[in-house]
């Protein structure tokens, strides 16, 4: 059968446990006297279809199984990402301070073009933030990637943080192709390298609330 | 078991599935047209029965049907889980097929299969050696349109 889609990308949520990534990608619910299969075995991961540009994307999103909580996230976890969200809450300061430490990991880890974005989550619990948006977007400047600041729980800019992921990868990968295709001429031996995003224009969108 | 293939033959086209096919409980696009082709799973095993006096071998065949989990359990059946036996299940071949899907974590040579938006589920199974997914007739809608309603 003929592909139905044009790309395929394996996405990975990465950050300290209880920040919210197991909201952020599923929402389980249980009422006090049911419970649903499916809960109580957990999702693995979840495969999504979106429309970009005309163009069909087909995204498989992974869990991880909770090995963060003993900072074990291996080689094999990461194998094959082509795109990382890393996730802190905004409600809870170490959290933000290891997100420097998770970027090691998956500059140890993950191929190196991986792309990544930044998320404060839980951004709904104004009256309890530790950590201000602006040192968010100042974090993500520093290493070139994009930031959003969101709520699994009130569903806020998640879908908006996907999109947004899969574009950019969407992007890099038809530079990539294009690259390939028309070789740079003669003297230009090593390609430029990706040009530091600038997050200005896409920021001024994640007003809070 | 009541078999309901009649009522299924409107569904399909070709073998596969003529139309949309949706969460029975949120609409998410679970396999577009023609993605998937009807199966009836039915594994036959026969039972030898030597009828001795007449000096022939009998098959006696016996269908083993699937048994998908319930989607809401009584707590407590955790460990053993409440089920309901399946045979027309809507074949895919290859998990990137799904327009929009969940994998569960795995129970033995299994993964079920949930909706991506609300999670309800199971809808269905993947077989891990095969890398086979049936999505059960009976738990999903089948649609004209592809708008979330
Ligand atoms: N208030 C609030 N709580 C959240 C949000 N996202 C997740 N949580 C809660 O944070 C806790 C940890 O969430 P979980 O997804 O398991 O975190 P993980 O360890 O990163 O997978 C749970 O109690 C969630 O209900 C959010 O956006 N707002
Ligand atoms: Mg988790
Ligand atoms: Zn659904």
């Amino acid at each position: 059968m003929a592909k139905t889609y044009d790309y395929l990308f394996k996405l990975l949520l990465i950050g300290d446990s209880g920040v919210g990534k197991t909201c952020v990608l599923f929402r389980f619910s249980e009422d006090a006297f049911n419970t649903t299969f499916i809960s109580t075995i957990g999702i693995d991961f979840k495969i999504r279809t979106i429309d970009l540009d005309g163009k069909k994307i087909k995204l498989q999103i992974w869990d991880t199984a909770g090995q963060e909580r003993f900072r074990t996230i291996t080689t094999a976890y990461y194998r094959g990402a082509m795109g990382i969200m890393l996730v802190y809450d905004i409600t809870n300061e170490k959290s933000f301070e290891n997100i420097k430490n998770w970027i090691r990991n998956i500059e140890e880890n993950a191929s190196a073009d991986v792309e990544k974005m930044l998320l404060g989550n839980k951004c709904e619990l104004e009256e309890k933030r530790q950590v201000s948006r602006e040192r968010g977007e100042q974090l993500a400047i520093e290493y070139g990637i994009k930031f959003i600041e969101t709520s699994a729980k009130a569903s806020i800019r998640v879908e908006e943080a996907f999109f947004t992921l899969a574009r950019d990868i969407k992007t890099k990968m038809e530079k990539k192709l294009k690259e390939a295709s028309n070789p740079p001429k003669g003297g230009h031996q090593l390609r430029a390298s990706e040009p530091q995003k600038k997050p200005t224009s896409w920021l001024s969108r994640c007003t809070l609330l | 078991m009541p078999d309901c293939s009649e009522y299924y033959q409107t569904e399909i086209s070709e073998g596969r599935n003529k139309r949309v096919i949706k969460c029975k409980f949120c609409s998410s696009v679970i396999l577009t047209p023609s993605s998937a082709s009807f199966t009836r799973l039915e594994v036959r095993k026969y039972i030898c029965l030597n009828l001795i006096i007449f000096h022939v071998t009998m098959y006696e065949p016996v269908i083993i049907i699937y048994k998908l989990p319930h989607i809401r359990q009584t707590k407590g059946s955790e460990s053993d889980p409440e089920t309901e036996d399946i045979i027309h299940f809507w074949a895919v071949e290859d998990m990137m097929t799904f327009y929009n899907v969940g994998f569960s974590n795995t129970v033995g040579n299994t993964k079920y299969l949930t909706c991506a938006d609300c999670e309800a589920g199971p809808i269905g199974y993947h077989d891990i050696p095969s890398k086979m997914s049936y999505v059960a007739l009976s738990r999903v809608l089948h649609s004209n349109s592809t708008e979330k309603n």
